[in-house]
């Protein structure tokens, strides 16, 4: 990606994500959830807004069987008013 | 920095024939003080030693900004978000504080790569999503490992266009560490992203409604590092 060619071009550098990488669900203990998850974004025609209690289940999922850190939904940008 | 050493080396070698040709002409003149000779060569001497001190001293400076370019450049990178940096990781205060943007949907585009030597099957789960800017969103990567061993992938993304990569912030994901996974298993992978609401500030995004994540993964073997840079982290 980042050749002698494209010096001059814009370039584009990663950075790790901000709580580090999710374990893998290697056991399929998630899969309920993310299949809800799924069927919420089909029907709603991809629209996020729509599924954040679905989401929010799901990472409720993970934090109970220790695939994620626990972390208040605050700070999971998920609003005490709205859900 | 050639052209400079010719330039410095024809300003050496102007001066060396201008005394030579001009000192016999000085000898000539046989009513010229044999003093006012030696003073001028003199002079002529200061003016030529000044002269290449004057260019060994840019030469060097130039050598010296040449090195002093590449910190001084990442930093001016990473302060004003050039070029697709991304910013310092923020805290989860501004997480918590941060307002959806409702009017200004984004459709974020999903796409999957996989290194050629890498077997694992590995496709997003849903094409795009729309999201708006301040609100997190949760997206999946099935991966799926079709052989008879255990396969270890590492992976990374980009985002287009370049520019939104500065508002594109990561909570979670899988990527830049080691994934294994066993023989002909399947594993959902997710993301959890969000955009930061300051792109609804920036002009240059005016136009921009749609922003393609992309993931690849390769293989992951002994002693791989991905070129992930350290002041980036």
């Amino acid at each position: 990606m980042s050749t002698a060619m494209t010096f001059g071009q814009k370039q584009f550098i990663p950075t790790p994500p901000e709580k580090g990488s999710f374990p893998l669900d290697h056991d399929g203990i998630c899969k309920k959830s993310m299949v809800k998850y799924m069927n919420c974004i089909f029907s709603n025609n991809s629209n996020n807004s729509m599924c954040r209690n679905e989401a929010k289940d799901y990472l409720a999922c993970r934090m109970e069987h220790n695939l994620m850190a626990k972390e208040d939904w605050t700070k999971l940008g998920f609003k005490e008013g709205e859900l | 920095m050639n052209r400079l050493l010719s330039i410095n080396k024809c300003y050496l070698n102007t001066f060396r024939n201008n005394i030579s040709r001009s000192s016999p002409v000085i000898l000539l003149s046989k009513h010229v003080l044999p003093n006012v000779c030696v003073l001028r060569g003199t002079h002529e001497q200061k003016k030529i030693g000044s002269t290449l001190n004057y260019m060994i001293a840019l030469g060097v400076m130039t050598v010296g900004l040449s090195y002093a370019a590449v910190p001084l450049y990442r930093i001016f990178c990473q302060a004003y978000s050039y070029g697709g940096t991304t910013g310092q990781a923020e805290a989860d205060v501004s997480v918590s504080k941060m307002k959806a943007v409702k009017d200004r949907p984004l459709k974020i585009r999903f796409n999957a790569d996989v290194a050629s030597s890498m077997q694992w099957n590995f496709k997003p789960q849903q094409t795009d999503i729309t999201v708006v800017p301040g609100e997190t969103a949760l997206a999946f990567y099935t991966a799926r490992n079709p052989t008879d061993k255990s396969v270890i992938g590492i992976s990374t993304y980009n985002v287009i266009p370049f520019e939104a990569g500065q508002y594109f912030n990561k909570i979670q994901c899988f990527c830049f560490e080691e994934q294994m996974l066993n023989p002909h298993e399947q594993v959902d992978m997710p993301v959890f992203f969000y955009i930061d609401p300051e792109f609804q500030e920036d002009p240059k995004m005016e136009y921009v409604d749609e922003i393609v994540l992309s993931y690849t993964f390769f293989e992951a073997k002994e002693g791989l590092k991905l070129p992930v840079p350290t002041y980036a982290r």
